[in-house]
């Protein structure tokens, strides 16, 4: 027990490894706020950096870049409807409606503190249960990732606002458009056309900038003589009853970000698309209609996908095996400082884990510190002339792209995807959705084809496993019970009944 | 004949800008281009070797991860960049299997190797609780029962594929190719049952094994390994293999074919120098990795040995989607 705090302690009580995690928490919000500049690149540029340091130094600082870094992509997002990273993508949904109405800095307080809520509320979970946790994660087979996947898609109902058609169609182009490249089965080039640039796929966030970012900045070229509206810049940290209020949902929408954020082939992306479609859900009156400015909707993505940071942690600390692409980097820098990551690792190296959880608590904190300041400069952005904050946000999706994977082929890339998501726009069809396919698509794909391929490309004997394996039973229930909420057969049921 | 020598001229300065630019080489930062992404093991080796060259060289490296297509991406951008040594490609052993692959029509022999800095050893690795001991065990059960066994693959041109071949071509093991993204996510799903067995690099293993989550059925050697000495070498269930091995996965650096041969020698020497550093050194033997650190004719001997014993044992067991002969690798 003294062992354990002092480990616990070790970096609040080290002036160096306290200023190494304040620096990694301000830099990592700064970081992911820039679309395109992802906590994975920072991770893996700094791990050069620390190459020489002690490892203690490079982890306390990688912990704050990740803290920090999950957390600034809502910046933009709210302010500028261009999520800095993924996970940020449903943060944009109520947040960017939010700063439209002038409240950009009472939205970005509020995510402040439920990221705060959310990144411990994930730390409490990894420091309690995470052997536990991390066994359950192992029991998920290739067919329990595919029915992820699937329940995955079915939230198309919640993101698509008031064209379900609309909806499936973004979601499947999404989709299409994640399956570009090499067959991970078979290396046969997929809807490659013959070029060798595509044979790596599409990167995710080419789409993400291009859809969001661009496509807004010419959308906002239809309103160019409108003023901006005026940022109320009073009240920024929300009151203690307004947090008490959201307190269950956050637990809640913490859970499944923990959960989901611990299962190695997910991370807080799809948790904190899931996270917005609980609220949705379960919150029957939002302070405002959920994609019109509801705290509920900024609420429940936050706390999302700051718990999935700790349950990202949950199987390399206890398995050695990466729980996303940040805790795979760090893994490999355990390597290169001669520490051997594996599930001997917190026998080896007692000290590591309760060193990770301390330096995650005190994350949070400096999160909490700098996340509510320079927010009324922030805010100030949105009263930017239209002249002048378009151009700058065509330049960010531009930097941000290209500093991806240094390619300008992604730009072009990136700016057609602008152009469609434009028209896109105009037609009304939604974006949220055809970033649900890009991430899922993928994912259902491969495991799908994991499942059929255990099974020997037997159907029945896929389609029964998914009804006698426990795990896979819930999950299937929950697909189909979705299914039939969002089909007719609901409605036709409850007119039977009333007649 | 004003064109002529204007053309003269021009490559003339071109010339000299180039012999001069060689002697001052190298004269701003190098761009590293690793064709894996972040955290895999060619990004760790990358990562650990480069601050030992850039004190040989006096320079910066900066290294970033072009992954996509097999390592294609990363390597077909050094091949687009200019001769000048300004830019090196950190590769795996991929590119020696593009062409039968039908990936690209390149590989190592259209670039100049520098240095290539070792060799992976490879195992058989099954869950803890799997009722096999060792891979005779398997490979009888598999003789009895074909198209049973979940095999963790990592998709065509991966190395359990490229193993499976090779088993294929002196044995007959059917299994049912369930294809993961990479070692690590092929891991997982074997600590949860999910499959059968996976061939994986020792490195990505061994701390499995030694918590008692995996065991190992073989090492792809014809000796036992050190840290290992309980598994057999697969040539104890497969004699007829050892004409293979050693055989296993390698890293390699290398530039644009047509870099001023100044440059190449400037290059070779500081990674030979990176290579030896005794930390450096220490990083692979942790990671059971054998050291070879071969540059110039020796190199392009390794290269061309790997590759042909490779294709030839992919061709043998049907995998090869060209034939070898076609493409002009010549039988080993």
């Amino acid at each position: 027990m003294g062992d354990t705090l002092s480990f616990f302690l070790m970096s609040w009580l080290d002036p160096s490894l306290l200023i190494l995690t304040a620096v990694g928490t301000l830099a990592g919000i700064y970081v992911g706020a820039i679309p395109g500049l992802s906590v994975t690149m920072a991770t893996s540029i700094l791990i050069s950096f620390t190459f020489s340091w002690d490892v203690n130094d490079a982890l306390a600082l990688i912990v704050g870049i990740y803290t920090g870094g999950v957390y600034g992509g809502s910046r933009t997002a709210i302010l500028l409807n261009i999520p800095g990273a993924p996970s940020s993508v449903a943060t944009a949904f109520d947040g960017y409606p939010l700063a439209q109405q002038g409240e950009a800095g009472r939205a970005i307080g509020l995510s402040t503190v439920m990221s705060v809520i959310g990144g411990l509320l994930g730390t409490l979970v990894l420091a309690s249960v995470s052997p536990f946790l991390a066994d359950m994660a192992l029991e998920f087979a290739p067919r329990d990732y595919f029915l992820i996947a699937a329940l995955g898609l079915l939230l198309v109902g919640s993101l698509a606002a008031e064209s379900l058609s609309r909806g499936i169609f973004a979601a499947a182009l999404g989709a299409v458009i994640g399956l570009v490249g090499l067959d991970p089965v078979t290396a046969d080039p997929r809807f490659t056309l013959g070029s060798m640039q595509l044979m790596g796929g599409i990167h995710y966030v080419v789409v993400m900038i291009g859809m969001f970012g661009v496509a807004e900045a010419f959308f906002q070229l239809h309103q160019l003589d409108t003023q901006p509206v005026r940022q109320k810049v009073d009240k920024i940290l929300p009151s203690l009853s307004l947090v008490l209020k959201f307190l269950p949902l956050s637990i809640r929408t913490s859970l499944i970000g923990v959960i989901v954020g611990a299962l190695p082939g997910t991370g807080g992306d799809i948790a904190s698309l899931f996270a917005y479609d609980h609220a949705k859900r379960t919150v029957k009156k939002p302070s405002k209609p959920f994609g019109e400015g509801a705290y509920e909707g900024l609420v429940a993505p936050e706390t999302a996908n700051n718990a999935a940071v700790g349950g990202a942690y949950v199987p390399m600390l206890t398995l050695g095996m990466p729980g996303d692409a940040v805790t795979a980097i760090i893994i490999g820098a355990l390597t290169i400082h001669g520490l051997n990551p594996g599930p001997m690792l917190m026998i080896e190296t007692p000290y590591i884990f309760w060193f990770t959880v301390g330096n995650l608590v005190l994350a949070n904190l400096f999160l909490l510190l700098f996340g509510l300041t320079g927010i009324k400069l922030f805010a100030k952005v949105v009263e930017l002339p239209k002249a002048i904050l378009i151009p700058l946000i065509l330049v960010l999706c531009v930097v941000g792209t290209y500093s991806l994977n240094g390619s300008m082929t992604e730009v072009y890339w990136m700016l057609g995807f602008g152009l469609l998501g434009y028209f896109m726009k105009v037609f009304r069809f939604q974006m949220g959705p055809v970033i649900l396919g890009v991430i899922l698509g993928p994912l259902m794909d491969k495991s799908y084809r994991q499942a059929m391929a255990s099974v020997g490309n037997d159907s029945a004997a896929f389609v029964s496993a998914l009804f006698t394996h426990p795990l896979s039973l819930v999950l299937t229930l929950a697909v189909l019970f979705l299914l039939l909420g969002h089909s007719p057969l609901k409605r036709l049921l409850r007119r039977e009944k009333a007649a | 004949m004003l064109k002529h020598t204007l053309t003269a001229l021009a490559l003339a300065t071109g010339l000299t800008a180039t012999s001069l630019a060689a002697a001052d080489y190298p004269e701003h930062n190098i761009q590293g281009i690793i064709q894996w992404g972040a955290g895999g093991a060619t990004d760790n080796v990358a990562r650990s070797l480069t601050p030992h060259v850039e004190e040989a060289l006096g320079t910066k490296i900066i290294l970033n991860n072009r992954p996509g297509g097999t390592g294609v991406i990363g390597m077909n951008a050094v091949m687009h960049k200019r001769p000048d040594g300004y830019t090196v490609l950190y590769g795996a052993e991929n590119p020696q299997l593009y062409p039968i692959m039908g990936l690209a029509d390149f590989t190592y022999a259209d670039m100049q190797p520098i240095n290539v800095i070792a060799q992976g050893l490879v195992m058989i690795a099954a869950p803890a609780d799997s009722p096999f001991d060792s891979f005779q065990d398997l490979l009888d059960y598999a003789h009895q029962h074909p198209d049973e066994l979940r095999m963790g693959d990592t998709g065509a041109g991966g190395l359990p594929s490229t193993l499976l071949a090779m088993i294929n071509s002196v044995d007959s093991l059917k299994v049912r190719s369930v294809t993961f993204g990479g070692d690590g996510p092929g891991i997982t799903a074997m600590l949860g049952d999910h499959i059968d067995f996976m061939p994986l690099s020792l490195a990505a293993a061994k701390e499995q094994i030694k918590a008692g989550r995996l065991k190992g059925l073989a090492v792809f050697t014809r000796e036992p390994v050190d840290g290992l000495p309980n598994t057999p070498p697969i040539t104890q269930a497969l004699p007829d293999i050892a004409a293979y091995l050693p055989w296993g996965p390698f890293w390699a650096v290398a530039v644009r074919k047509d870099t001023p041969e100044a440059i190449v020698d400037t290059l070779s020497d500081a990674y030979a120098k990176g290579v030896a550093n005794e930390q450096f050194q220490r990083f692979l033997s942790d990671n059971s990795a054998k050291s070879l650190n071969l540059q110039g004719a020796e190199a392009e001997q390794f290269l061309k040995r790997w590759q042909s014993v490779t294709a030839w044992a992919l061709e043998k067991a049907g995998s090869a989607k060209v034939s070898p002969e076609s493409v002009g690798i010549p039988k080993p």
